[in-house]
């Protein structure tokens, strides 16, 4: 086991530790406690909330926004990939099982397109003066540090054999790491808490599910 | 501008604590500030200034929930835009989350996250009333209801006078002596609520939804004191006055042992009382509680009104107010509602849950410091009107009706604006 291995292992337990708080906070807390009578079906909102009402025909902010709303979601999935394959990469230290070359070539390009996708959602931010004008600091480290760990990852999966690249890999899978909990990226935890209780909100009113 | 008291500045803040549930913590939490909201916004959409876009909002109480609450937000603040709650961002405050939202929650739908936008808007609005900095006008709304038991002060003696004018118009238009607006009895089966605008501007729609009760011949009453259905306390964030305003009128339904709390044609005041009063006092109420529109949709399922469509046969359209409809759940109930009164229905586009507000909620309509963004934003819901081609306009609101109402004479529309009682009451077979 290499230091970067050693390293990336110490950030991992770091991260997943303070999202595991944050769930179990999040938990603890629980729903708020409404006293008024329901008149919807609560459980059919929330249900509502994570399924349908995200369909792009139901949001302005998708279908006014296709192009940014496709790279987004690709954006998110390749996010999600990359986090994956880190759990992969960090078990695999000790496992050393060796990916299939077609495999890795298919999974990197898939990282290849999910961080174009990540860029231009960079590059809006900086060039939209409107967007720019309440972006932060967190803004772009995070839309930077998570398509920078993107393409690394598609990098380390497409050439498993090259030494340089696995040191760079997990010392900016580090830095991610480090910044995941802390930065906007956290919003991938509370993203379905906030889901959660819009169908919450919405399912206890009737409003959703919408026929 | 005046310094903050620090002991108003730290109640402030403590709001932002608050852990009593996940709610806030997961919306404070959420907002990526991607900015797709923006065209939800009515604001943006008509002014298209950046500082418009519900994300703007959002961020203003999310970025001094991080400088006080969050790790980089207190050690780098500067990396995540985490601001102190001083006086100038304060001033801020005002003039997002009272001047340029109405709560309608339209973005709230729309977000690609699903952050409750109205909700931290709201929030924010209980900082501000914490530390003194309702705008003026709102306040001295909130104050009269407070002071005298309803939003317009208007006294008990103009109000009992209104009242026995109107019930002696109904007695003329139902040919009925016997025919009443019953006040202060006790053990009705509907204790019925008014939005003071009623007694005061327009008490025809008074005397409709009279009507409707003498068709349907139930036993109902006003109160002479507490009948206000509305609650400014919930749009000026102050919880104090909220529940203040919820209690007297809870109190006075128990007084007069009404069976059932009807909640006139109000949207906010719907929501505050519906979804807020039993939060407000911090238990269930002990009767049974629902809107005028799912009254009047009883009787005419159960067969206890009569109406013919026909009496109502120019083209209508609906306006939804954004605390009944999308906020309260009440979209199909108002169209079954009008669709038995009403021979010809045009949907404005968008309608129902997807709907924009008039421009009048949130307070703004007693907020003269904002008129004229007011009234801009309204544009939208102007044209929405006058592209359905519709003659009457409805809407089961009288904050709505007054924004309307002066949209129609600001854009020339040439409508008629009128609630849903009295294009029921229109078209009652007696």
């Amino acid at each position: 086991m290499e230091w970067y291995h050693i390293l990336a292992w110490v950030a991992s337990v770091i991260c997943f530790g303070i999202f595991f708080g944050h769930f179990i906070r999040l938990i603890s807390f629980g729903l708020p406690k409404d006293k008024a009578k329901t008149q919807g079906k609560t459980s059919a909102g929330i249900r509502y909330a994570y399924i349908n009402s995200m369909m792009p025909q139901h949001k302005e902010s998708a279908y006014l926004h296709l192009p940014t709303y496709t790279a987004g979601i690709i954006y998110h999935l390749g996010t999600f990939l990359s986090l994956l394959l880190l759990i992969f990469s960090l078990i695999n230290i000790w496992i050393g099982w060796k990916m299939p070359e077609l495999l890795g070539w298919i999974l990197g390009g898939c990282l290849l397109i999910s961080t174009l996708c990540g860029l231009g959602v960079l590059i809006k931010r900086i060039v939209k003066q409107e967007l720019r004008s309440f972006s932060n600091p967190d803004d772009y480290i995070s839309n930077g540090l998570t398509t920078i760990f993107q393409a690394i990852t598609a990098l380390f999966i497409a050439f498993p054999h090259l030494p340089a690249i696995e040191i760079v890999y997990f010392i900016i899978s580090v830095l991610f790491l480090v910044w995941f909990p802390l930065g906007k990226t956290r919003h991938i935890l509370y993203f379905f808490f906030a889901r959660l209780h819009l169908g919450y909100f919405y399912g206890r009113r009737g409003t959703w599910p919408e026929h | 501008m005046k310094p903050i008291d620090p002991v108003k500045r730290e109640k402030a803040l403590a709001l932002l604590a608050d852990t009593s549930d996940s709610k806030l913590r997961t919306h404070l939490n959420s907002c990526v500030r991607c900015g797709l909201c923006a065209t939800s916004c009515m604001y943006y959409d008509t002014f298209h200034e950046a500082k418009y876009i519900p994300a703007v909002k959002v961020d203003i109480v999310a970025s001094i929930y991080k400088r006080y609450n969050t790790f980089l937000g207190k050690h780098a603040p500067k990396l995540v835009n985490a601001r102190p709650l001083n006086e100038e961002t304060a001033e801020e405050m005002v003039d997002l989350l009272f001047g340029s939202c109405t709560m309608c929650g339209r973005c709230v739908t729309h977000c690609s996250i699903g952050v409750d936008i109205s909700y931290l808007v709201h929030k924010g609005r209980e900082m501000l009333a914490e530390m003194g900095m309702v705008p003026a006008s709102l306040q001295s709304t909130v104050d009269a209801a407070v002071q005298t038991g309803n939003n317009m002060a208007i006294p008990v003696e103009e109000y009992t006078d209104t009242i026995e004018w109107m019930e002696e118009e109904l007695q003329d238009e139902v040919e009925d002596e016997n025919a009443r607006i019953p006040l202060d009895e006790s053990d009705r089966n509907v204790f019925y609520t008014l939005n003071p605008r009623e007694p005061k501007f327009f008490p025809l729609s008074i005397k409709a939804m009279a009507k409707i009760f003498y068709a349907a011949q139930e036993s109902w009453t006003l109160s002479s004191k507490y009948y206000d259905v509305t609650n400014y306390g919930y749009f000026n964030g102050n919880t104090a006055e909220a529940t203040l305003i919820a209690r007297n009128l809870h109190d006075e339904v128990l007084r007069l042992k009404g069976k059932r709390l009807i909640l006139g044609e109000c949207g906010h005041g719907s929501y505050a009382n519906r979804w807020e009063g039993p939060n407000y006092l911090g238990h269930s109420y002990e009767f049974d509680m629902i809107t005028a529109v799912e009254l009047i949709k009883e009787y005419i399922d159960s067969g206890l009104i009569r109406l013919d469509k026909s009496l109502n046969s120019e083209p209508v359209t609906i306006h939804d107010p954004c605390n009944l409809i999308r906020n309260g759940g009440l979209f199909k109930t108002l169209r079954y509602v009008l669709h038995a009164s009403c021979s010809s229905i045009i949907e404005m586009d968008p309608y129902g849950n997807d709907n924009h507000c008039c421009g009048g909620g949130g307070g703004q309509l007693a907020m003269s410091e904002y008129n004229e963004r007011r009234l801009g934003i309204g544009k939208i819901k102007a044209d929405q009107i006058r592209k359905s081609g519709a003659k009457i306009v409805i809407t089961p609101c009288h904050n709505c009706v007054d924004q309307l109402l002066q949209l129609n004479h600001t854009y020339k529309l040439n409508v008629k604006i009128m609630t849903v009682a009295e294009i029921v009451a229109n078209a009652l077979i007696l």
